[in-house]
């Protein structure tokens, strides 16, 4: 047949128009019936503009026999998006083609682990924007290759190189299933829809394995895996699920050679907060309400907290500062006193490698009674993940500035600032510290000899007397053991001024990584 | 109806509502006890105290049911 442009374009058109078909139509509306979106919709919804790469890339249908009856595009759409303005590698799985399973037929992956839209990110230095639904293997893909696969021959290189390089995003809607999960959990940040699931093996594997019986969601539904820390934040729908993404990424540079993007902030840094006087009870038995304290120091309606269902006695999340981009730390005295357990350490640690690999500085508000005790706290392995804790404030290379809200005792506060940068920690004169609180304190050092007085209880409000007249915050300002003591009411405006004038370090700091490893998931 | 749940492990330290009795939002409800704070748990609504899940001195976990307050 010889060469029409007029048929070229039309064979061109037709195999564009099945593409569009995805699986098909009976397919797009059982996906459709669960209230989820199609890949398609899903970078419709994400993106201004979207130019797509492989979409004529296709998949034999094959019946149960093993015949070919057709062919179907294959389960990955990808491509370069613009978010906001911004230039993404944007991608997701395709549920209505074999469950959205691997596209090991083909001879470059398009996406999922180290597929064609991971080397467009890692390439062009750009975002990756990952929508994740997929069964995981299947053994279609052994059937293809007529040999079963040893799964060490995948290379993980390209997703573990992209969290070091460019933020990685990720949203969970149906269900997400052995490698989509581990696809998932690889990012800076990740979030699900609250109908989806995700785990490393569904409920028929654990019967068989285990013998246990659980639905899907008491397996690993948003609750459990937000509460685990497998996946940051819970949406209501993927609406929600694509404004948290967008929001996300709104305060983190297009790769780690950048800075994050400074808005205008409409707060003045000048505005006082006399409502903290309001927030912080002067009874310190009582706590306060850890986001209205936030809230009322950052840009307003800035805030976007991050993990919020997991190591709850540390909050965590992203807001601004005059306009720039901040991580915020801050013990939470209404979960564990705020004493830092293994999950809250866990957490501290995910959050603030992800602020030092992208220039972010941390403003970190301290009431922390120290590491968690008791029987589960040890069995938890609470020391191991305190030091780790500790290990990434100390690793860290943006500035830390931390507000001595109330407590900050024992080991515990070793993780709120590094002593061997600038450490400035500015105390609230709220502010109290020691080795250990008075009361636990005086009873391990003299307990024996207020047991053996003649009047103990006396005895006992004698010593505490003497040790709560060491612990007035004044007397350590005075030896300057913290730098500041600041009218709590001022601290947006001391506090923007030193992250403004810590930008030309940061800016003197982009380079590349030392480390292969920058997040660990 | 919604029901406030705990977002700690604690002790049940002071009830201070009964059921059947109406409350504003921000009212407070109980308090637990937990690493020697005092910790408040709120009406999210205004509305009646149909249940207290719970008697003074109860250990609770981290989501168990407190107060569950009608519309």
């Amino acid at each position: 047949m010889t060469f029409t442009w007029e048929s070229a374009l039309a064979e061109l058109e037709k195999r564009r128009a099945l593409s569009r078909q995805l699986g098909g139509e009976r397919r797009v509306q059982r996906q459709k019936d669960q209230g989820r979106l199609t890949i398609r919709e899903r970078i419709e919804a994400m993106t201004d503009e979207f130019q797509e790469i492989g979409e004529f890339t296709t998949v034999d249908e094959v019946d149960a026999n093993g015949n070919v009856i057709g062919k179907l595009p294959a389960g990955f759409v990808c491509g370069l998006g613009t978010v906001d303005g911004r230039t993404v590698a944007i991608g997701g799985e395709d549920f209505t083609i074999r469950g959205g399973a691997p596209q090991t037929y083909l001879d470059r992956m398009k996406g999922g682990l180290g597929g064609f839209v991971e080397d467009l990110a890692h390439e062009y230095k750009i975002p990756l924007m990952m929508f994740v639904e997929g069964i995981g293997g299947d053994v279609t893909a052994q059937e293809d290759m007529g040999h079963a696969y040893l799964v060490s021959s995948m290379s993980w290189q390209r997703s573990f190189d992209l969290l070091t390089e460019v933020p990685v995003v990720g949203m969970v809607s149906g269900a997400a299933v052995g490698g989509a999960a581990a696809r998932a959990v690889l990012s800076h940040f990740s979030v699900m829809t609250k109908d989806s699931v995700i785990f490393a093996g569904g409920p028929p594997l654990v019967r068989r394995a285990l013998g246990i019986d659980l639905t899907k969601e008491e397996l690993g539904g948003a609750r459990i895996a937000t509460a685990s820390g497998a996946i940051d934040n819970i949406a209501e729908d993927e609406a929600d699920a694509i404004d948290q993404m967008k929001t996300f990424l709104s305060y983190l540079p297009q790769n780690v050679w950048e800075l994050p993007p400074r808005t205008e902030s409409e707060d003045p840094v000048t505005r006082r907060a006399p409502e903290l006087l309001k927030i912080i009870p002067e009874n310190r038995r009582q706590p306060y309400k850890v986001n209205k304290m936030i809230e009322a120091i950052v840009d307003t309606r800035s805030f976007f907290e991050i993990g919020p269902n997991w190591g709850k006695s540390v909050v965590t999340g992203l807001a601004r500062m005059d306009g720039m981009s901040i991580g915020v730390v801050a013990s939470n005295p209404r979960h564990l006193g705020g004493a830092l357990d293994a999950s809250a350490a866990e957490k501290q640690v995910r959050f603030v490698d992800m602020c030092s690999t992208f220039h972010i500085p941390i403003l970190y508000f301290v009431d922390v009674p120290g590491f968690m005790v008791g029987p589960q706290a040890e069995k938890a392995n609470v020391v191991r993940w305190g030091m780790r804790a500790i290990q990434s404030i100390i690793e860290a290379e943006v500035p830390i500035v931390t507000i001595q809200v109330r407590k900050a005792y024992g080991l515990a506060a070793s993780a709120t600032s590094n002593p061997d940068k600038l450490g400035l920690r500015l105390a609230w004169p709220t502010g109290e510290w020691g080795d250990l609180p008075i009361e636990g304190g005086v009873e391990a050092a003299y307990g024996r000899q207020i047991a053996e007085a003649d009047d103990p209880a006396r005895m006992r409000a004698q010593v505490e007397a003497r040790m709560a007249e060491l612990v007035d915050p004044w007397r350590t300002a005075e030896a300057f053991g913290v730098e500041g003591m600041i009218d709590p009411r001022e601290t947006r405006e001391i506090v923007a001024a030193f992250f403004n004038a810590s930008r030309d370090a940061m800016k003197s700091q982009i380079h590349e990584p030392k480390r292969r490893w920058s997040v660990r998931p | 109806m919604s029901t406030i749940q705990s977002d700690t492990a604690g002790s049940v330290w002071k009830i201070l509502v009964t059921e059947g009795q109406e409350v504003s939002e921000g009212d407070e409800l109980l308090i637990l006890e937990s690493m020697k704070m005092e910790i408040p748990f709120e009406a999210e609504h205004d509305g009646r105290v149909e249940k207290i899940h719970v008697a003074e001195n109860d250990l609770v976990q981290d989501g168990d049911d407190l107060v569950t307050v009608s519309e």
